[in-house]
């Protein structure tokens, strides 16, 4: 049998693999995977919990979290296409327009 | 399995959020409807919308009930948040008319979005579950990173918008893991039933705990990146120098008011009992948000300094207040002084919320087409050529700074006395010291306007009806406010957040 | 985690999703193709409808797959195309990689404390067998606790990004 503890240490490895994506990565599209493996790790970490406590709640969580992904998603992707229509990069270091 | 009928929902005291994201979905179908050299039609039923809900909720304050069957709170803090977050979308609205217009960016949907985020707003303030925490913090996010970009053809605004959003939805990954890491540990999103389960939990010594202290420390990152609060701002600048002018206002004051509504609630809702061992006076979570908020305001008020640009200035001086706003949290975290904390947080809010739109109702006066005149040399010899702006410019700078007889120093007072009272001396301290020495750029904006001349003073482009009425609307409120803070006082009487039904 | 029993089939289908979600996202993290991120990305999205099906909860895995993989997946395999000339990038990270480094080495170290220190507590309980099937889901949404608020919010939410997104590429008239 596999324990929740594990599969609970197990999210927080990818969680943290993600926060890595994000402060390391320097093009939005990988930056913007990297936040959706943290969100998965946070959905894997609720669905193992749900199990501990043996109810739905944490089911529904997950439910909730995968609609805001998609809507953050849409979002997210149209911005990145609509600067690189402006720029022809999408590289956060070179966002440098504004200095101070 | 039971369905609950519609009578038992209680819809009744959440009918202002309810009629707001309602009508906003008809505003987006009315929209099409009205030619794009009428949009200023859209924004009038806007406005209209904010005022009726505006008065709702005026009618339905200090319900102290629940609706949802617990998953949505209205109590006399949730309705004076409401007030705020709605004063401030209709003052942003006012702002942006003639400027969407002026910048050649005017869209109906600006509008809708406007009061999607302030419907998210309303949601934020009376949650009382994670889930519904989590899910209004996006609603309330969403159009804001749209409204930032809305700028297509101007880079900064796009840059403004993509910073944004990526700081946003990794802030919202962090919020889910803390939530995900809370249920773990108590087996419930519900506030009020997390507070029960942390008691246990201490009191027992479960190693649950751990998951409690993890989880509550990524809720604390999540929302501080929201609230803007060091170390967590690095692109808040950006965003807001690059972002237009009245949705930075907007963003400065109502994403702020949500983000500390929420805050708030958690830590003093569901992990008051979170404590080192049980009984204890002070939580573990309150020196944390304390260095934070000494580090905020330091941080924010020497960097200001060096600024020369006035939406960048105005920038790290909101960085700077949302230190002073994180001190009523804080504080919060002493048993029995939650209620002087909440009550100095609410007044704080509403006085910044009026001062910063009033300052940045300046700024849009000054700015031109091309985004130039908001460098602080623009306000060199104002004083002589526009006296009464200078005058109210020079009014809403004291304000920010504190001093006496506006409306910024009633919130700085009520912060502080809450900050006393929870023991935190040093950093009442630290919040005086750095009120001070906010004062040089503060003034310098003044001295600028009128002890500097000029042959050239700048052109004024943008002094436009609504924007007009939005500055006389803000200063008349921080100087009555100001002068009678027992009027704001009276308002909020008891207000206080309402601990479920345990106490 | 407890392999005292023998390779059961649970232990061997953890291990294989294991390799699945972390392998996949250390590759999101380091690949210097786009192409590739998205490709890996979608290999862990996999390995986590995997540990759903493990967990007990199946109608999720297949909401992983349908949403996540099926839509997200294919977003992000657009947007890539859709900013070519981006696809191999000539440095890994960014400037202040070490910076940034340090930073996620230190929330790791702390928040690995939260998340093991109670393995070796004794609250280890295996993993129940109930699976929470889509009635119980439903059931969750529409009765009892009660989702009725979140649900429509959300509903909200779909509609302001979905209007957000086309306001953003829409072309200036």
């Amino acid at each position: 049998m596999i324990s929740v503890e594990s599969v609970v240490v197990l999210s927080a490895i990818l969680f943290t693999l993600g926060a890595m994506g994000v402060l390391l990565r320097r093009n939005a599209i990988l930056v913007f995977m990297s936040v959706e493996l943290m969100l998965n790790s946070a959905n894997l970490a609720l669905v193992a919990f749900a199990q501990k406590w043996g109810a739905a709640d944490g089911h529904v969580f997950v439910f909730f979290v995968i609609t805001v992904a998609a809507a953050e998603v849409a979002v997210g992707l149209a911005l990145i296409v609509a600067i690189f229509r402006l720029k022809q990069s999408i590289n956060i270091d070179d966002l440098h327009q504004m200095e101070g | 399995m039971t369905i609950p009928a519609l009578g038992d929902l209680n819809l009744y005291v959440a009918l202002p959020a309810i009629f707001l994201a309602l009508f906003t979905t008809f505003l987006l179908i009315i929209d099409l409807f009205i030619a794009q050299e009428h949009k200023n039609n859209t924004a009038y039923l806007a406005l209209g919308a904010l005022a009726v809900a505006f008065v709702w909720n005026l009618l339905t304050f200090n319900n102290n009930t629940t609706a949802f069957l617990g998953m949505f709170v209205a109590d006399s803090f949730s309705g004076f948040l409401n007030m705020i977050v709605l004063i401030g979308a209709m003052l942003t609205i006012l702002l942006s008319m003639d400027y969407l217009r002026r910048m050649g960016i005017e869209q109906g949907e600006y509008y809708s979005m406007v009061l999607f985020s302030t419907a998210g707003m309303m949601f934020m303030g009376s949650a009382n579950n994670l889930i519904v925490i989590f899910i209004a913090l996006e609603l309330l996010s969403i159009p804001l990173y749209v409204m930032a970009a809305i700028r297509h053809q101007d880079v900064k605004s796009e840059e403004s918008g993509i910073k944004y959003f990526i700081l946003g939805a990794f802030a919202s990954a962090f919020f889910v893991y803390g939530a995900a890491l809370i249920y773990g540990a108590t087996g419930t999103t519900n506030l009020p039933a997390i507070f029960t389960a942390v008691g246990e939990i201490v009191n027992t010594g479960s190693d649950s705990i751990f998951y409690l202290v993890a989880g509550s420390a990524l809720i604390i990152v999540a929302l501080g990146f929201k609230v803007a609060v060091v170390p967590f701002h690095m692109w808040t600048p950006d965003v807001y120098e690059g972002a237009p002018t009245p949705l930075t206002a907007f963003m400065s004051v109502g994403g702020k008011a949500g983000g500390f509504a929420a805050l708030l609630r958690v830590m003093v809702v569901a992990l008051p009992a979170l404590t080192v061992q049980s009984g204890d006076a002070a939580t573990v979570w309150q020196l944390t948000l304390a260095v934070i908020a000494a580090l905020t305001m330091i941080l924010g008020n020497v960097v200001a300094i060096s600024q020369t640009n006035i939406k960048r200035m105005l920038a790290y001086s909101s960085i700077a207040h949302a230190g002073y706003i994180l001190m009523a949290v804080a504080a919060a975290g002493t048993a029995g002084v939650s209620d002087a904390a909440t009550r100095g947080m609410l007044v704080y809010l509403l006085s910044y919320t009026f001062t910063n739109l009033g300052a940045f109702a300046i700024v849009i006066t000054l700015e031109k087409e091309d985004g130039t005149g908001t460098a602080i040399e623009d306000f060199v010899g104002l004083g002589r050529s526009r006296p009464m702006l200078a005058m109210m410019m020079a009014f809403f700078m004291f304000s920010l700074t504190g001093v006496p007889a506006t409306a910024g120093f009633i919130g700085k007072f009520l912060v502080f006395g809450a900050s006393i009272e929870a023991g935190l001396v040093w950093l009442a301290v630290i919040g005086v010291l750095t009120s001070v020495f906010s004062a040089y750029y503060y003034v310098r904006i003044i001295v600028n306007m009128y002890l500097r001349d000029t042959d050239k003073p700048s052109e004024i482009v943008g002094e436009t009806q609504f924007v007009k009425y939005a500055t006389y609307i803000s200063f008349t409120a921080v100087l009555v406010l100001g002068l009678f803070p027992a009027l704001a006082l009276n308002l909020l009487g008891g207000a206080q957040i309402t601990l479920a039904s345990l106490f | 985690m407890n392999f005292g029993e023998g390779l059961t089939p649970e232990a061997i289908a953890f291990g294989l999703f294991t390799i699945l979600t972390i392998g996949g996202a250390f590759g999101v993290v380091t690949t210097r193709n786009l192409v590739r991120g998205a490709i890996w990305l979608i290999v862990s999205l996999f390995g986590i409808a995997g540990f759903f099906v493990l967990l007990s909860a199946p109608f999720l895995a297949s909401v992983q797959v349908l949403v996540y993989i099926g839509a997200i997946g294919i977003l992000f395999s657009f947007a890539v195309m859709l900013t070519r000339g981006m696809t191999n990038l000539k440095e890994r990270f960014n400037s202040q990689w070490w910076l940034a480094g340090l930073a996620a080495l230190t929330a790791f170290l702390l928040l690995m404390m939260g998340v093991v220190i109670p393995v070796f507590g004794n609250t280890i309980a295996p993993v129940s067998d109930q699976v929470t099937s889509t009635v119980d889901l439903g059931v969750a949404l529409v009765s009892g606790n009660q989702y009725v608020l979140p649900f429509e919010v959300a509903s909200l939410l779909l509609t302001a990004a979905m209007i957000g997104a086309i306001v953003i590429a829409r072309e200036d008239d």
